[in-house]
């Protein structure tokens, strides 16, 4: 029998007791987190905290040693939850075989789309992300920041009502980033929940509603930023964040 | 709790069919042309040249003889290239992560990979009977019933061993070894130049333990009418693997082994 309670169906995310080894590595242990509808949500934390394991696990491409999770009530693993999440991993995962346009439109079918739609959702993402005239190029051709985009594209491409941005705004420059954070600032208030990681603290602060700080695989402090600087006593993000991940839960 | 059921407008099984075939087609030159012209050039140089200096076998000349092993051959090398390059590419590239976070189902992502490999094998297989019978003199299929259902075991077998290849192989070396080392040297011994009855005694029975051997019975008895084996031993035996290869094959992708 499971030592978890079970997860909150009303929220657009729910994790409990999830945790994940790699041989004696424990990546992520007995992690438990609620994600409300519509909220932004920022994951923060150093390299190897758990982070990517854990969307990985929410998405069906990790495979948890324990724990339940739980996408608009919908168990995680069924078509229902995979349909409502769309993700946008940190490292760019295109497919080297199809143009631009062929992907976005098999990524719509992915996800149960006619024809008739992948094709027009395809073209007015293409415009949106201002990739048209790239659209007959393989991924492989564009620039690094073109290509972030279109992996943001792809996760939008079949309008999922939880998005999943693992440090989507890597390596890009200052007007993409920008743009990024216009863009995710649009969705949110448009009713989309967002689940951001980034190592970017400000960029946290700036777009999430709440935060979580991990460390080890365990969440450590949770709040919005304000609520987790009065805590900690600290003045900036960047102060909050290095009590934080040291002193451990306040 | 949202309470919509996932309704796709059309299966997503059959995009992902789609774009497996769409990878191979978009690398036509290497996927097709090659193997279509290298088994052609097989039958004119070992059928036709060298041909005339071998006795007839079983009253068939040497280059009809070999046509059915060099299509089972060919078969075997497009099935299992296929699935093992695209799962493989699939796995390092990492765009394998978008078909995992889509509501396919382990069973509708296997079926697509295996659909792919045969697509591509029986586009292979098709030009090369068609050149290839004309350039040997021609003739009809002798046991066309034993050629269809035959065939259909061979193209679930290579294809699944290519499915089950690219996702247990760790490098691009990994892929282009198990070709070098394991396919070729069995396709060798497989009977695809020769009647295993002409060999010695334990080389017949050992032969019969190579895989191969019994995909080139299948197409040989096939169109020739007859091989070194019964017609029901040799589909017993092809649909036999199918069936095992296809639980190997499910387990893999049902229990989430493709996922770290």
């Amino acid at each position: 029998m499971s030592s978890w309670s079970a997860p909150d169906p009303l929220a657009a995310l729910s994790v409990r007791g999830l945790s994940k080894s790699y041989g004696s590595f424990s990546a992520v242990a007995n992690l438990d987190l609620d994600i409300a509808d519509g909220s932004f949500f920022g994951l923060l934390g150093p390299n190897g905290a758990g982070k990517t394991t854990l969307i990985g696990s929410v998405c069906n491409i990790v495979r948890p040693s324990a724990g339940a999770i739980t996408v608009f009530g919908h168990d995680h693993r069924s078509r229902e939850a995979r349909s409502l999440i769309g993700l946008a991993e940190q490292e760019i995962n295109v497919d080297r075989f199809l143009s631009v346009r062929q992907m976005l439109i098999y990524h719509g079918g992915y996800h149960g789309l006619s024809r008739r739609a992948a094709r027009a959702q395809a073209d007015e993402i293409l415009t949106q992300f201002r990739l048209e005239a790239k659209a007959d190029l393989r991924a492989y051709e564009l620039s690094g920041g073109m290509q972030r985009r279109l992996v943001l594209a792809r996760a939008l491409l079949h309008q999922p009502k939880l998005l999943i941005l693992d440090e989507p705004t890597a390596g890009v420059d200052v007007e993409l980033r920008a743009e990024i954070w216009r863009q995710m600032k649009g969705l949110n208030a448009a009713g989309t929940t967002i689940l951001l990681t980034t190592h970017y603290l400000e960029e946290a602060e700036t777009l999430c509603d709440e935060i979580a700080l991990l460390r080890a695989g365990q969440i450590v402090a949770r709040g919005s930023s304000s609520s987790l600087r009065a805590r900690y006593g600290a003045s900036t993000i960047t102060e909050l964040y290095e009590r934080a991940l040291t002193a451990g839960a306040p | 709790m949202t309470t919509a059921t996932f309704q796709a407008e059309r299966p997503a099984v059959v995009w992902l069919l789609e774009r497996e075939v769409l990878r191979f087609l978009n690398i036509w030159r290497y996927s097709i042309i090659g193997p279509v012209l290298s088994t052609v050039l097989f039958v004119i140089v070992f059928g036709n040249a060298l041909g005339r200096h071998v006795d007839p076998i079983d009253g068939i000349s040497y280059g009809k003889f070999i046509v059915p092993g060099l299509v089972a051959q060919t078969m075997v090398n497009v099935g299992f290239f296929n699935g093992t390059t695209s799962l493989f590419e699939a796995r390092r590239d990492r765009y394998i992560n978008d078909v995992f976070a889509s509501p396919l189902r382990w069973w509708e992502i296997n079926a697509a990979l295996v659909g792919g490999g045969i697509a591509r094998a029986v586009i292979v297989a098709l030009p090369t009977v068609a050149i290839a019978m004309p350039l040997t003199g021609g003739g009809s299929v002798a046991r066309p019933g034993v050629l269809l259902v035959g065939t259909l075991g061979l193209l679930v077998v290579v294809a699944q061993v290519g499915v089950i290849a690219g996702s247990l192989a760790k490098s691009l070396d990994h892929v282009y070894s198990m070709e070098s080392i394991i396919l070729l040297p069995l396709g060798f011994v497989g009977g695809v130049f020769y009647s295993v009855s002409t060999l010695p005694r334990a080389w017949d029975v050992l032969s019969r333990f190579d895989p191969v051997f019994w995909l080139v019975q299948v197409e040989r008895i096939g169109f020739l009418g007859h091989g070194d084996t019964s017609a029901g031993a040799a589909l017993l035996v092809v649909w036999g693997l199918a069936a095992a290869l296809t639980a190997w094959s499910a387990w893999i992708f049902a229990t989430g082994r493709l996922k770290p």
